[in-house]
């Protein structure tokens, strides 16, 4: 059954892609949601299937390379982890498509088409990496959203910058999925299998620097999707995309891939401290660095981008120090909240005609309730303040840091209140204050259609109540997520903190967040920050001149090589050398026809010369033998 | 290396000396001719007339130019009086076998004749031998 | 013995029909029948049923697979006469004698394919080219098509003259006509005699001349170019393909004989080398498509001898294969040759958007030739190679075959280039829906021979 849930969306990709010229939009919309929707109910199916003690379910579909004694099979695998990432991709992902209806309506029949025929491939290889029960089933999902995640956002190809984004994108996810592969191929060549559970049976059988090896090939790769220091810069530039898009690379899909992948190596990344090490150092600083960018952004899209990418490194950080129900926790619960910043960010963009410039929108609460409360939401759940969902996850993965190392707990909860400093001035520029738009834009000003509403209230209980999955023990919750996840995730480290202590870290990290939340709404709802930043603020704005960086020291010396190469190497080497060879033959072949010249009696006499010398040769065959061995 | 040798081998035991007669007798035939025809050249008497520059055609006055467009038909027929005429001389040594040879002999004669006869049909029925047109 | 009497006497009744039957298109069908009996009394032949127990004493000897290769050459000679037929009434009023000639071919084929004897070789040969002189010149009131014939028979003399001073040789050294004699093999252990060698010499280059190989392939561009195209076809395939029957008889018979104490590999692979590249190189840069396929017959003759250079089994099987494909295909491009009246590359520009079917299946005829794997014309080429890699030595022969292989799909490419990618109007002779639905089915037999090829070689053992 579980082949039916990547099924449903590869046919809508095949029929609004193959059909894109001939469908209406309304058709478009409802075989492009519909798949979706009906990829979901069979992930609850699933998932209840499994929540009832099903057992683990491995399901061979064929034979996929059968070389000698290497098998690779199109395998598989429902188990708790993947069945929860299934909920989580098509739920968001059908709300996402839903929303796309009424967000792309602009656009014309073949596009529109074209458009969700993408969006409905995306869904689908995020469904084959979840899915799939070995590493290389993973690496074609992995690839496929990689490459669905270049068709969307270039998907206004017209646009030059657009498709630059589309290609760093792109580039960047190649160079971690390299890694990734060569992971895989150390893993293979080791153990002669990529499935999970022989792999994980087997550990045994790998030398320690095996593991090491493999893990931090396979982090390479989990940098390069999740948007990790030092491959993230990739992901704020996806911007260039539609809105949904957005939401469905940050929020369902893409991101989540590298600690889905992480988590589903546990058993791996658990026997290697220096990998574990690593995992949580990057994930702490890219949790810092992205922060401290996020609060100069004044693209609204911008901010949410870099905010993505410091959630990521909590995940990871989560991941590093072995809480790894903590990162799939927040996986969820950032889902739900960021699927709903974005699409909230989109509701306001398509209000504003596609403005997307924070210091051109204010007050825009009273133009927009629905958008304005769901997405107060939203920066609350992401603001880590209790009840909403983001506090308990986020504070899981504090609480195992600080069992672990109480600087990354320190470190984390600066991160944590610059996350509520910069979710605060993004609301209080969006909501509050007075409008600074032009005046035909304020005429233009309205709530959004209901399919951008409904979507958005979903969304918005979700990151209200999603926290209630997990409840830790020391509100007498139950831990129900923790419980579920448990035989997957074999290597969960049980941190052993007092609750007396616990509750008071997490005094302190709401504290913290609360106070930059209140600080940034009484600096910014009256005085929003419209002048171009200086000092160490126009560093920030500047995204530390990382994307500099990486173009003067990698890529312009890379450039300046491929030049040569093109201009010197191919053009008089190669190409003189091939061009060369088809020139000779051309030449002989012009002098050869000469021979040809059609008298008899010319013909006649080469022919007996052709007979002497044949003969010559016969006669004196072993000297021409003899002479032709001894030059070769 | 091998076969070279072998090769020699042939040429040195082999039967090169038998031809050694046929060589002797090559030289003398060629040797005999130029004798001849050197000899003749210069005993013979010379005297250059006219006539005797003129083409010989049966004794019959030559008129111009022998290369004269011919009519095909001259051609066809005496390729199909020589084609025929070769055919004919099979019979010779059938005359000579014609006892030892026996029925099967005369049946297979038979069949040539009949081959024979299909082709001289056809020629026929084609108007090759028609004269006039 | 059924085909060889009754090509003979089939073409004896179309002699006659040409004043029996007056109607001019109905010789064709006439033809075709008679094809189709000539096949059937041959596939009965194969299967052991003789009608005519004649003792030829050794002259002839029968094999299986001599039988196959008869069979592929009256099944290819039944397509050519179905394609072409129209475009050979166009040629004059001499219709019916063309095709007895054919028959008579048809004749020489057989005999060629059972021979035993020298002498059987010789008349093979003989009755096999003398209807190609005529064939040659048929188109009567073109200068140049008597040109080709006049030059064909004067060069095909000279060859004549050839192969008989090699079998008078032969017969001076062994004693013998027989291919394989006790007397031979007796004479053999006293050592190879001169003569035999020096024979053999004669009589190769002679069936080289046959088989177009170069350095004695003058004649083959010259002459393939001036006949009449229909002629061309029937020439280039069939004929050439039973050349090379005859040829590698020869050569795994009596050379092989001679070949334990001497090494002929290197005679061939200068032969070989040689081919490939006059066919290839000089293919090159024509510009008449009539006169490219000419060439490339000539290159392809270079890959059907490395049969005869490696003599044995692959070898034998591959022969088999190469003239199925290699017939078929170029008699496919003929067809369509024919029906144009611009033959060279110009004349093809476009013929993809007026002609999409005679476009497609020609391009499959040059993917054949040019060896694209899925089509015959690879696993013949594939064989080939592999029968020299299985002898184990002069595997740069291999190499040499291979790079001329990748030259010749330059200009297999170019019609194709013509037909799809360049714009233009070609002129065509007028044809029935049959004429395609034919190249259809050409083409698939090809596409089907290239895919299971089996279906071929099961016919050698049941």
């Amino acid at each position: 059954m579980a082949y039916l849930v990547p099924l449903f969306p590869l046919i809508g990709f095949l029929l609004n892609g193959v059909f894109r010229n001939s469908l209406s939009k309304g058709l478009v919309g409802i075989i492009g949601c519909g798949a979706v929707l009906a990829s979901f109910v069979v992930s609850v199916i699933l998932f209840l299937d499994v929540r009832a003690g099903g057992a683990l379910a491995v399901q061979p579909l064929y034979p996929f390379i059968h070389v000698a004694n290497f098998k690779i099979d199109f395998v598989f695998q429902v188990d708790q982890l993947s069945s929860l990432f299934l909920l989580i991709i098509t739920g968001i992902g059908f709300l996402i498509h839903l929303y796309s209806t009424s967000y792309m309506h602009d656009e014309t029949n073949d596009h529109f088409a074209r458009y969700f025929s993408y969006l409905n491939l995306f869904v689908f290889s995020m469904l084959l990496l979840v899915l799939g029960a070995n590493y290389v089933i993973m690496f074609i999902g992995w690839e496929g959203v990689g490459l669905c995640s270049y068709l969307l956002i270039g998907y206004w190809f017209k646009n030059t910058d657009y498709n630059k984004a589309a290609n760093k994108a792109f580039i960047m996810n190649r160079i971690g999925d390299a890694g990734f592969l060569l992971g895989i191929f150390w893993l293979l060549s080791k153990l002669g299998t990529a499935n999970y559970t022989d792999v994980f049976a087997n550990v045994s059988n790998l030398t320690p620097t095996d593991i090491t090896g493999i893990t931090l090939l396979l982090f390479i790769g989990a940098m390069g999707k999740s948007a990790q220091i030092p491959l993230y810069t990739w992901l704020p530039d996806a911007m260039a995309g539609p809105t949904p898009v957005s939401a469905l690379i940050h929020a369902a899909t893409m991101v989540t891939a590298g600690i889905y992948m992480v988590a589903r190596s546990n058993a791996l990344y658990s026997l290697s401290p220096i990998a574990e090490n690593l995992v949580a150092v990057i994930g702490i600083a890219t949790a810092l660095f992205a922060a401290t960018i996020a609060i100069k952004q004044n693209d609204i899209k911008k901010v949410l981008a870099y905010s993505t990418v410091s959630q990521l490194g909590y995940m990871f950080l989560g991941l590093g120090v072995g809480a790894y129900t903590g990162s799939v926790f927040h996986v969820m619960t950032h889902a739900f909240f960021k699927a709903l910043l974005f699409l909230g960010a989109g509701s306001v963009i398509h209000a504003l005609h596609h403005e997307q410039d924070m210091r051109n929108m204010g007050g825009l609460k009273k133009y927009m309730p629905v958008t304005h409360w769901t997405f107060l939401i939203a920066c609350i759940a992401i603001a880590g303040i209790p009840p909403f969902s983001g506090f308990f996850s986020k504070d899981e993965i504090l609480a195992a840091a600080y069992a672990k190392n109480p600087v990354y707990w320190v470190l984390g909860v600066i991160g944590a209140g610059m996350t509520a400093f910069y979710m605060f001035r993004l609301y209080a520029t969006t909501f509050l204050g007075q409008f600074r738009g032009t005046e035909e834009q304020k005429h233009h000003l309205h709530e959004s259609p209901a399919a951008i509403t409904i979507p958005l209230i979903i969304l918005a209980l979700l990151a209200f109540g999603g926290g209630f999955f997990n409840v830790p023990a020391i509100f007498g919750g139950g831990q129900q997520l923790h419980h579920y996840l448990s035989p997957v995730l074999t290597a969960e480290h049980e941190h052993e903190i007092a609750h007396s202590t616990e509750l008071m870290l997490m005094g302190v990290s709401v504290g913290v967040a609360l106070l930059a939340a209140i600080i940034a709404l009484t600096k910014y709802a009256r005085k929003p920050e419209l002048n171009e930043p200086e000092g160490l603020g126009k560093v920030l704005a500047n995204k530390w001149y990382i994307d500099e960086l990486y173009d003067n020291v990698i890529v312009n010396p890379l450039l300046a090589l491929g030049g040569f190469f093109k201009n010197v190497i191919e053009k008089s080497g190669i190409d003189g050398f091939v061009n060369g060879v088809g020139g000779f033959i051309q030449y002989s072949s012009r002098r050869l026809r000469l021979v040809q010249n059609g008298k008899v009696g010319t013909y006649i006499l080469l022919m007996i010369f052709s007979i002497l010398i044949l003969w010559l040769a016969f006669w004196y065959q072993a000297t021409i033998t003899g002479f032709f061995q001894k030059i070769f | 290396m091998n076969s070279f040798v072998y090769l020699l081998d042939t040429v040195v035991t082999g039967n090169s000396a038998d031809y050694v007669p046929i060589g002797i007798q090559i030289i003398f035939a060629a040797g005999f001719v130029a004798t001849v025809m050197i000899a003749t050249h210069l005993l013979g008497p010379k005297r250059k007339t006219a006539e005797k520059l003129e083409n010989f055609a049966s004794g019959i006055e030559s008129h111009g130019n022998a290369r004269q467009p011919l009519a095909i038909k001259y051609f066809l027929v005496a390729i199909l009086f020589v084609l025929f005429d070769v055919e004919v001389i099979f019979f010779y040594p059938y005359a000579v076998n014609f006892k030892s040879l026996g029925w099967y002999g005369f049946i297979e004669v038979l069949l040539f004749v009949c081959f024979f006869l299909t082709g001289f049909i056809y020629i026929i029925k084609k108007g090759a031998l028609k004269w006039e047109d | 013995m059924n085909a060889i009497i009754f090509s003979a006497g089939w073409g004896i009744i179309m002699m006659f029909c040409s004043f029996l039957v007056k109607n001019q298109s109905s010789y064709r069908h006439i033809a075709a029948v008679g094809l189709l009996v000539l096949l059937a009394a041959n596939i009965f032949d194969t299967y052991g049923v003789d009608f005519f127990h004649i003792d030829s004493g050794k002259m002839l000897a029968y094999t299986r697979f001599g039988f196959v290769f008869n069979s592929i050459a009256i099944a290819s000679t039944l397509i050519y006469v179905l394609l072409t037929g129209r475009d050979i009434e166009r040629l004059g009023r001499y219709t019916a004698e063309f095709f007895t000639l054919v028959f008579f071919v048809l004749c020489g084929v057989c005999l060629l394919s059972a021979y035993n004897n020298l002498l059987m070789l010789f008349l093979g040969i003989e009755i096999l080219t003398i209807p190609l002189y005529i064939l040659t010149g048929s188109d009567k009131r073109n200068l140049k098509s008597n040109e080709a014939a006049l030059k064909y028979f004067l060069m095909g003399s000279f060859s004549t003259g050839l192969m008989l001073m090699g079998i008078a040789l032969m017969y001076g050294g062994t004693g013998t006509f027989l291919l394989e004699s006790s007397r031979l093999q007796s004479n053999l252990y006293h050592g190879i005699s001169f003569l035999e060698i020096v024979g053999l010499l004669f009589l190769l280059a002679s069936m080289c001349f046959k088989v177009s190989a170069a350095p004695f392939h003058f004649w083959t561009p010259d002459v393939y170019d001036g006949a009449p195209s229909v002629v061309t076809s029937f020439m280039a395939t069939i004929v050439k393909v039973a050349g090379f029957i005859a040829f590698l008889k020869l050569c795994t018979v009596r050379m092989s004989v001679t070949s334990t104490a001497i090494d002929w590999k290197l005679i061939f692979s200068i032969i070989i080398i040689l081919t490939l590249l006059f066919g290839n190189i000089t293919a090159i840069f024509q510009q008449s498509v009539k006169r490219m396929l000419a060439y490339s017959s000539i290159s392809q003759a270079g890959f059907m001898l490395f049969a005869l250079f490696s003599m044995n089994e692959y070898a034998s099987k591959g022969l088999l294969m190469y003239s199925v494909a290699y017939c078929l295909a170029t008699i496919g491009l003929f067809a369509v040759l024919v029906k144009m009246k611009d033959v060279t590359f110009e004349g093809y520009n476009g013929l993809a958007k007026t002609q999409p079917v005679l476009a497609a299946t020609n391009a499959i005829f040059l993917f054949s030739l040019a060896g694209i794997p899925l089509t015959a014309g690879f696993l013949a080429k594939y064989y080939m190679l592999a029968s020299i890699i299985k002898t184990g030595t002069y595997t740069w022969v291999v190499v040499a075959g291979v790079l001329f292989a990748a030259i010749s799909v330059y200009y297999y490419f170019r019609v194709i280039q013509a037909m799809y990618f360049k714009n233009g109007e070609p002129q065509m002779e007028s044809f029935g829906r049959s004429f395609k639905l034919g190249l259809v089915v050409l083409a698939a037999i090809i596409i089907i021979v290239g895919a299971f090829p089996q279906a071929l070689f099961n016919w050698l053992y049941f």
